[in-house]
C-alpha cells in the first residue's frame, strides 16, 4: 500500500482533477450496484413486490391510486425506478465483467499461444483476428447471439439469455488483448531468462505461464478498462435493442427502451434518471480509462 | 552611412512557459545593408533561427517578440509583416526534402508564388517560372515534375526559385546546405550567391558552419545563448576573433592545411546553458577561460560596435 | 501499381470466400432449411426428398461451393418468418440503409473537417474548447442514448421533426427515395445526426491532429513565408496532405456506420436492413443473418477497395513507384 502511495501512478492520480472525479462516480456507483439489496426500497425483480396500480407515479409525487411515494417515480409496470436501476446496474456490472474476463481469458491465452509458438498457428490466430476486427465488435456481438439463440433449444433460451450475452459482448472484444499480448510476447520471448528457462529444461506450457504471462500483463490491465466501458455500452445497446438482458430483469438499456416509448405521453423520468445513470457511468469510466492509458503508457496516445 | 535595408533594434523573443519567461533572443541589435551576404552564426539553441522568424513575423505561441523594434526599409514590420513577406523578404529552410509540397508540382507552386505577387497573366506567369527554374539549373521541361522525383540538392534549388520569384530585396537562408550532401553544399551556396549579387539582393545566411561564413559571407554576427557576442566584417572577425566565445569557434573549425591535420581538434569546454539556466553576467563566463571580475555577475555591453566581453572593456581588471 | 491493385483483389476475394464460410456455416448447421422449407408439419419422407434435392447429403466442400454460387446469384434462401425470398425483403428495405447511411456519411466528413480544422487553426479559442470537450462526451455516449435524446428535445419538446420512418418516399423503380419530398428530408436529419455523430468526432480529432502536424511542416512554413495567404495555405498546401489518413478513417468508419444504422434504425423505426436484421435476430431467423453477414462483409470489402484507389488518385508518391528520385 505504501509503495503505491508513492508511486507515479497515484501521483499523477492526485493532481488530475478528472481522474479523481470519474474514479468516485465509478466506485459510487459500483458500491450501490453491490449493495442494492440494502439500499434500494424493493426488489423490482420480484413480480410479487409490484402493484401495477403503482404505474406510472411521477418522481417524489404519490401515487393517485396507492398513495405510495417514489424517489425517481415508477415505469410502466408499476416497478420503484430507484430500485430498478441499482438492479439493472448490477446485472450490467456483472455482465460487464464477466464479458471483459472472457475476453481477456480468450484474448491473453491466444496472443500468448500466437506469439511464443509462432508459424501457421500464430498466422491463423491473428488473420482470424483481423478479419473479425474489420467487423464493429457491436455486430459481431449481436452475430453471437443469435447464432447462439439459434443453437440453444427454445426451451432455455430466455433463461439463458444472460449467459448468451455474455459470451456475445466477450467473443466480440478478445482481438485487442490477444494482439497486445502477441506482441509483448514476441519481444520477451528472445529475453535471455527465457533461453535461461529452455535450458533449464522446463516445459513450454511452463515456460508460457510462469515466465512469459506475467510479465505481459500490464498493457493488459489498461486494454481492460476500456474494454469493460465498452461492454457496459454493449450490454446496455443490446438491451435496448431488446436482444440482451430478460424483460423481467431489465437493466439500463431496457429501462431506456421503455422510457422511449412514453416519451410522448410525458412520463419523462422512466428515460431521464436511467440515461443519466449511463451517461455518468459511461463518461466516468471512459474518463478514467483515457487517464490510465495516458498516464501508464504516453506512447499509445 | 546609407540607411541599412533592414534594422533590428534591441530585439528580444521570450518564451512563456507555464507562466515563466525565457529569453530566446535578448536585446539583439543588427543591421543588413543593400547587397550585403550577413552570417548568423552560433550553436544550436543559440536563438540564430529565432531571428530569422522573427523578421519574417512568424513567431508563434508560446514565444513572442516581447521588445524591441524591426525596420524594413524604414518602415516598421515586426507588427505586421505580411505585406513584406514574400514580396520584399522570402526565407529558404533547411530541409529541401520536406519544404515543398509532396502532392503539388513544383511548377504549380512556382506558378502560386509569382502570381500572388506579381499580377500577371498564366502564361507570362509560366514563362517566368521557366526562366527562374534555368536560371537555379533545372531543365525547364521538368516544370510539371512532383518533388519525390528530385534529389535533395535538385530540391534545394527549387526552392531557391521560389524564394526568388517575387523578387524580393532579402533572403533569410536558414541553413540552406546542412542537410545536403557535401559536394552539394558548395554548389548551392555558389548558386545562391550568384543570383543574389546579380540582382542585388541581400541574405542573411543562418548556419553553424564556419567553413560557409567564410566561403560566403561579408559581415558574421555571433550569437551565443540568445545574445550577440561579436559582430563586424567575416575578415576582421575571422582573422581576429575578439570575444573568447569567437575564438573557440574559429579554433575548432578544420582547416585543411598541413599542420593542423594532425593535431586534435581544439574543443569549447563545456556546453550552452539552458534557456532557464542562463547566468546573470555574460552567458558564457561558465566556460570562458579568460574571464575577469565583471562577467560573473553584469551582462557586458556591446564595446567598440564589436563585441561584448568584459575584456574590451577599458576599465576591466584582472581577476 | 496494377500489381498493387490486383493483389488487392485478391485479398479481397479471400476475405469474402471466408466471411462466405462462416455465413455458410451459420446457414447450414445454425439453421435448418428444411424446416425453413417445408414447415414442421412435413413427413419424414419429404424431409428426406428435399434433404437430397437441396444437396445436403452432399460432401460439406460441394455444399459450401455451391452456397457461394447461389450466393453469387443473389439467392439466400427463404427467411423464417413469412417464406419470402430474402434477398427480395433486402433488396426492399436497401434504399432505406443506403440513403440514411450516405447521408450520416456525408454528414459526419463535412462537418469533422470543418470542426477539425476550425479548432486545428484557433488553438485555445472558445470555441474550439467548447467543440473538444463536448466531442470527448460525444465519444463516450452510447448511439442509441443520442438517438432517444434528440428525439426527447427536437421531436417531443420542440415538435420540429419527426421521431420515426422515412416520412413520404418516391419510387425510382424498385429504388424507393426519402429524399425527394421534404417530409422525407425532414425524416432524414435526427437519424443522420445519431449515426453520424461518433463518426463525426473520430473525424473531426484525427483532422484536427493531422492538422497541426501538417501545418509544423516546412512544405507549409515556406509557402507563409514567401507571402502566400492563410486561406491559400489551409486550403491549397494544408488540407490534401490531411485527406489521406483522413479518407482511410472515413472509409473504415463506413463500416460503423452500417453496424450502427442497427441502432439508429431501431431507435427511429426506420425500414432498413439493419431492423430487418435486429429482427432476424430477435426470431433467430437465420437465413436472414447469414444473408446480411455477407452483405456487410461485401460492402467492407467494397469500401476498402475504394480508399485503396483514392489514395493512389491524391498521392503522386503511390502512383510511379518505380520511378524514384532521378538525381
Amino acid at each position: 500500500m505504501r509503495r503505491f502511495l508513492q508511486s507515479d501512478l497515484f501521483y499523477s492520480f492526485r493532481y488530475s482533477p478528472v481522474a479523481i472525479v470519474s474514479f468516485v462516480i465509478i466506485v459510487f456507483i459500483i458500491l450501490t450496484a453491490i449493495f442494492a439489496d440494502l439500499i434500494a426500497p424493493n426488489n423490482p425483480f420480484d413480480p410479487a413486490s409490484l402493484n401495477l396500480m403503482n404505474g406510472f407515479t411521477p418522481p417524489m409525487q404519490a401515487n393517485d391510486f396507492t398513495g405510495e411515494t417514489f424517489l425517481m417515480g415508477t415505469d410502466d409496470q408499476g416497478r420503484d425506478l430507484f430500485s430498478t436501476i441499482l438492479y439493472g446496474l448490477r446485472i450490467s456490472l456483472f455482465v460487464g465483467v464477466m464479458a471483459v474476463m472472457l475476453a481477456m481469458l480468450l484474448g491473453v491465452m491466444l496472443g500468448l499461444v500466437a506469439g511464443f509458438v509462432g508459424g501457421w498457428i500464430d498466422s491463423f490466430i491473428m488473420r482470424f483476428a483481423d478479419i473479425q476486427m474489420t467487423f464493429p465488435s457491436i455486430l459481431v456481438a449481436m452475430l453471437i447471439y443469435g447464432v447462439a439463440k439459434g443453437i440453444l433449444p427454445p426451451e432455455v433460451r430466455y433463461e439463458m439469455s444472460i449467459a448468451v450475452l455474455i459470451m456475445s459482448i466477450g467473443l466480440s472484444e478478445w482481438v485487442p488483448f490477444a494482439r497486445t499480448v502477441r506482441g509483448s510476447t514476441l519481444v520477451e520471448k528472445e529475453k535471455e531468462y527465457i533461453i535461461a528457462a529452455k535450458m533449464v529444461g522446463l516445459s513450454r506450457y511452463q515456460i508460457m505461464i510462469r515466465h512469459i504471462l506475467p510479465n505481459v500483463l500490464s498493457p493488459v490491465l489498461v486494454i481492460a478498462t476500456i474494454t469493460f466501458a465498452l461492454a457496459i455500452i454493449a450490454e446496455a445497446t443490446l438491451s435496448f435493442l431488446g436482444v440482451g438482458v430478460p424483460t423481467t430483469k431489465p437493466s439500463l438499456g431496457t429501462l431506456i427502451r421503455i422510457g422511449q416509448d412514453f416519451l410522448f405521453s410525458g412520463e419523462w423520468w422512466i428515460l431521464f434518471f436511467p440515461a443519466v445513470t449511463l451517461l455518468a457511468f459511461a463518461l466516468s469510466i471512459n474518463l478514467f480509462g483515457d487517464w490510465l492509458r495516458d498516464t501508464l503508457n504516453p506512447k499509445l496516445k | 552611412m546609407p540607411t541599412p535595408l533592414l534594422q533590428i533594434n534591441q530585439l528580444t523573443v521570450t518564451l512563456k512557459k507555464r507562466q515563466a519567461l525565457f529569453k530566446a533572443v535578448d536585446n539583439l541589435s543588427l543591421t543588413v545593408n543593400k547587397g550585403e551576404i550577413l552570417g548568423l552564426v552560433g550553436e544550436s539553441g543559440a536563438g540564430k533561427s529565432m531571428v530569422g522568424s522573427a523578421i519574417m513575423g512568424l513567431i508563434d505561441k508560446p514565444l513572442f517578440i516581447s521588445s524591441g523594434e524591426i525596420y524594413f526599409k524604414q518602415r516598421r514590420i515586426d507588427t505586421n509583416a505580411q505585406p513584406v513577406r514574400g514580396a520584399e523578404i522570402s526565407m529558404i529552410f533547411q530541409d529541401p526534402l520536406v519544404s515543398l509540397n509532396p502532392l503539388r508540382t513544383i511548377g504549380d507552386q512556382l506558378l502560386e508564388t509569382i502570381r500572388t505577387h506579381i499580377p500577371l497573366s498564366k502564361p507570362k506567369a509560366l514563362e517566368r517560372a521557366k526562366r527562374l527554374l534555368k536560371e537555379v539549373g533545372i531543365d525547364p521541361a521538368r516544370i510539371n515534375a512532383y518533388p519525390h522525383t528530385f534529389s535533395g540538392g535538385m530540391r534545394q534549388r527549387v526552392v531557391i526559385a521560389l524564394a526568388l520569384a517575387p523578387e524580393p530585396s532579402l533572403i533569410i537562408a536558414d541553413e540552406p546546405t546542412t542537410a545536403l550532401d557535401v559536394s552539394v553544399q558548395a554548389q548551392i551556396l555558389d548558386l545562391l550567391k550568384q543570383l543574389c549579387k546579380h540582382r542585388g539582393t541581400s541574405i542573411i545566411l543562418i548556419t553553424h558552419d564556419m567553413g560557409v561564413i567564410a566561403d560566403t559571407t561579408d559581415r558574421v554576427a555571433v550569437l551565443y545563448s540568445g545574445r550577440l557576442a561579436e559582430i563586424g566584417t567575416t575578415y576582421d572577425v575571422l582573422k581576429n576573433p575578439c570575444h573568447p566565445y569567437t575564438k573557440g569557434l574559429v579554433a575548432a573549425t578544420p582547416q585543411i592545411n598541413g599542420a593542423s591535420l594532425k593535431d586534435k581538434l581544439f574543443q569549447i569546454p563545456g556546453s550552452m546553458p539552458d534557456l532557464n539556466n542562463i547566468p546573470a553576467g555574460c552567458a558564457f563566463y561558465p566556460r570562458c577561460t579568460q574571464a575577469v571580475c565583471q562577467c560573473e555577475g553584469e551582462q557586458p555591453a556591446l564595446f567598440d560596435n564589436r563585441t561584448a566581453c568584459w575584456l574590451f572593456d577599458k576599465g576591466a581588471k584582472p581577476k | 501499381m496494377l500489381i498493387i491493385i490486383f493483389r488487392r483483389l485478391l485479398q479481397a476475394v479471400l476475405v469474402l470466400l471466408f466471411v462466405a464460410l462462416i455465413s455458410f456455416l451459420i446457414f447450414r448447421f445454425v439453421g435448418n432449411p428444411v424446416e425453413s422449407l417445408l414447415g414442421q408439419e412435413a413427413t419424414v419422407a419429404q424431409r428426406a426428398a428435399l434433404e437430397e434435392a437441396l444437396g445436403l447429403n452432399d460432401p460439406i466442400h460441394i455444399q459450401y461451393a455451391d452456397f457461394v454460387w447461389r450466393a453469387l446469384q443473389f439467392d439466400f434462401g427463404n427467411s423464417y418468418r413469412g417464406a419470402l425470398p430474402v434477398a427480395e425483403l433486402i433488396l426492399l428495405r436497401l434504399p432505406a440503409t443506403l440513403e440514411l447511411a450516405l447521408t450520416s456519411a456525408i454528414f459526419a466528413l463535412v462537418f469533422g473537417v470543418i470542426a477539425g480544422i476550425y479548432t486545428a487553426i484557433n488553438k485555445g479559442s472558445f470555441l474550439t474548447n467548447f467543440i473538444l470537450s463536448s466531442s470527448l462526451i460525444g465519444v463516450s455516449l452510447p448511439t442509441f442514448l443520442i438517438g432517444v435524446l434528440l428525439i426527447w428535445i427536437f421531436s417531443v419538446e420542440l415538435n420540429w421533426l419527426p421521431s420515426f420512418g422515412r416520412g413520404e418516399v418516391v419510387s425510382l423503380g424498385w429504388w424507393s427515395t426519402g429524399f425527394l419530398t421534404s417530409s422525407g428530408l425532414k425524416s432524414l436529419i435526427l437519424p443522420s445526426i445519431t449515426l453520424g455523430l461518433y463518426q463525426m468526432t473520430l473525424i473531426m480529432r484525427l483532422t484536427r491532429s493531422e492538422m497541426l502536424e501538417v501545418l509544423r511542416q516546412d512544405y507549409i512554413r515556406l509557402p507563409r513565408a514567401l507571402g502566400l495567404s492563410s486561406r491559400q495555405i489551409y486550403v491549397f498546401h494544408a488540407l490534401p496532405n490531411i485527406l489521406i489518413p483522413v479518407i482511410t478513417i472515413t472509409g473504415l468508419q463506413v463500416g460503423s456506420i452500417i453496424a450502427f444504422a442497427i441502432i439508429t434504425e431501431t431507435v427511429f423505426q426506420w425500414p432498413g436492413v439493419g431492423l430487418l436484421f435486429i429482427n432476424a435476430v430477435y426470431f433467430v431467423d437465420i437465413p436472414v443473418m447469414s444473408a446480411y453477414l455477407l452483405l456487410v462483409g461485401f460492402t467492407f470489402v467494397i469500401i476498402n477497395l475504394i480508399v485503396d484507389l483514392l489514395y493512389l488518385a491524391i498521392d503522386p508518391r503511390l502512383r510511379d513507384t518505380e520511378l524514384r528520385s532521378e538525381v
